[in-house]
């Protein structure tokens, strides 16, 4: 067992965990946030995309250790007040959303780029979120939902 | 070389289990305390839009805001069986067994109307924003909420049943009508293939959709982005390797599905043509989408290479193999 002290969502935690544990099952069991998912657990399909220090990683291939000293939004950490992310509000008017299971991800991937540029072309918003697989949408509904997050 | 090209495909497609098999679906309809109602139906929304465009017939049918709806697909305890969310059905047969029990829940309210505003017949009573109310003398009117006051929870309910009309084919001589209704689409796309590297770049996709009437435009779209999606993966790259039951790709890092950078934007249409036997004119298009999509391609590939493809997927190496195959038929002529 090591401690670490990460922030997630804002919040500070010391957390005692297994040497061997990923970053995924530390945000998914220690804290209890689901709205990581766990997809191909291989790095490939973006589910359990999370934002670490501004960057998006892959947290199924993040050790839990190397979380030490940093800070990391889940899709929970979006919520203001009650009131939910620019992004997400676009993706539910649009209609971006079909099985759900890679929206969690997309979104945090589409907050991250529009955090780094947030006038975006087409092809960037097409590049930005590549590393997140929708089987259900075409991805078209998710570039339109992302266009219309910009600048809010 | 870079050569381009341009090819369209054609499809209809029955929707349903079809063949003469029984294909039946359930809806349950209830008032709720507090005057909402309650809509249950085995009717699994998978992310297709089920629940939203079968709230959405709901809601039409009862003429009741889409919040004053409670809508139930997902406890079994509650719901009567509505088939599989499958054969792109849910659309048109649940969404039929959902307007049969709203219009037979309507009649029980009229029926308990009638009893509390103390008149002789149901006739003229009109069902409306969450209030029934005679026609010719609207001060004679009692709202859901009243009602359910009076009646209490659960007391107030219909249940509607539709069975598809579906016809076995004669197992002699396949001949026959085994579903209804069918659905049309046409796909058209412009392409390049680069002729070195066996590279097929889509340019320019349209994609034309029969649906009987839209429910819900959003819904239709996306239905029509996803099945062009998975349709160019599918023609172009995804290689399921299977051989005695084992799939030796079973991982996303060895068997490719499009990112959004391998995507375009699609234009698409809608084309309204109601189904007069369909709930608001509307028919299912889940699993159609994908279909003309590869003889399109297929098609434009041929005119843009004079090379016939008749083995999915088009891989690189398989065009370039392909391409210099007919090189040497070509030469023997």
């Amino acid at each position: 067992m090591v401690e670490i002290k990460l922030k997630v969502n804002g919040k500070s935690y010391i957390l005692e965990i297994e040497e061997d544990m990923r970053l995924l099952d530390l945000l998914r069991e220690k804290l209890g946030l689901l709205g990581v998912k766990e997809g191909c657990s291989e790095g490939e399909c973006g589910a359990c995309t999370v934002i670490m220090d501004g960057k998006v990683v892959n947290s199924c291939l993040v050790m839990a250790f190397q979380a030490e000293g940093s800070s990391i939004t889940t899709i929970e950490g979006l919520e203001k007040e009650g009131e939910i992310h620019p992004i997400q509000q676009a993706f539910i008017e649009v209609g971006a959303v079909q099985c759900g299971y890679c929206t969690p991800g997309m979104i945090l991937s589409a907050k991250a780029l529009l955090d780094k540029n947030p006038n975006p072309t087409e092809e960037e918003i097409r590049e930005g979120i590549s590393g997140n697989l929708c089987r259900c949408t075409g991805y078209n509904k998710i570039i339109q939902a992302v266009e219309k997050g910009k600048g809010v | 070389m870079k050569k381009r090209g341009r090819g369209i495909g054609l499809s209809f497609y029955g929707t349903g289990y079809g063949n003469g098999f029984p294909d039946a679906s359930k809806a349950k309809v209830k008032l709720l305390k507090d005057g909402k109602v309650g809509i249950y139906v085995g009717g699994t929304e998978v992310g297709q839009g089920a629940k939203t465009v079968l709230s959405q017939i709901g809601s039409e049918t009862l003429k009741l805001p889409l919040d004053k709806i409670i809508f139930i697909s997902e406890d079994t305890s509650l719901m009567p069986d509505s088939g599989t969310a499958a054969a792109s059905r849910q659309t048109y047969n649940t969404g039929n067994a959902i307007k049969i029990a709203c219009e037979n829940f309507k009649n029980r309210l009229r029926e308990a109307a009638r009893e509390q505003l103390k008149l002789n017949a149901i006739h003229g009573l009109t069902v409306e924003k969450g209030e029934i109310y005679l026609e010719f003398f609207p001060q004679k009117r009692i709202s859901f909420k009243e009602l359910s006051k009076i009646y209490g929870d659960d007391n107030i309910e219909a249940e509607g049943e539709f069975i598809a009309q579906t016809i076995e084919m004669d197992p002699e001589t396949g001949q026959g009508a085994p579903y209804w209704p069918y659905t049309f689409n046409a796909c058209g796309v412009e392409l390049e293939v680069d002729t070195i590297t066996g590279l097929v770049e889509i340019e320019r996709a349209v994609f034309a959709q029969d649906v009987g009437r839209a429910i819900n435009p959003h819904l239709v779209e996306g239905q029509m982005d996803g099945g062009f999606a998975m349709a160019l993966g599918y023609v172009l790259f995804e290689d399921l390797k299977l051989e005695k039951g084992k799939i030796y790709n079973n991982k996303f890092s060895k068997y490719l599905i499009p990112t959004a950078m391998d995507m375009i934007q699609i234009e698409n249409i809608i084309v309204e043509e109601p189904e007069y036997t369909a709930p608001f004119g509307a028919k299912g298009i889940g699993e159609p989408v994908m279909i003309p999509v590869g003889p399109a391609i297929l098609n434009a590939i041929y005119d843009a290479i004079g090379v016939r493809i008749t083995e999915l997927p088009v891989t690189p190496e398989r065009l370039i193999k392909a391409i210099e195959e007919d090189g040497k038929k070509k030469e023997e002529i």
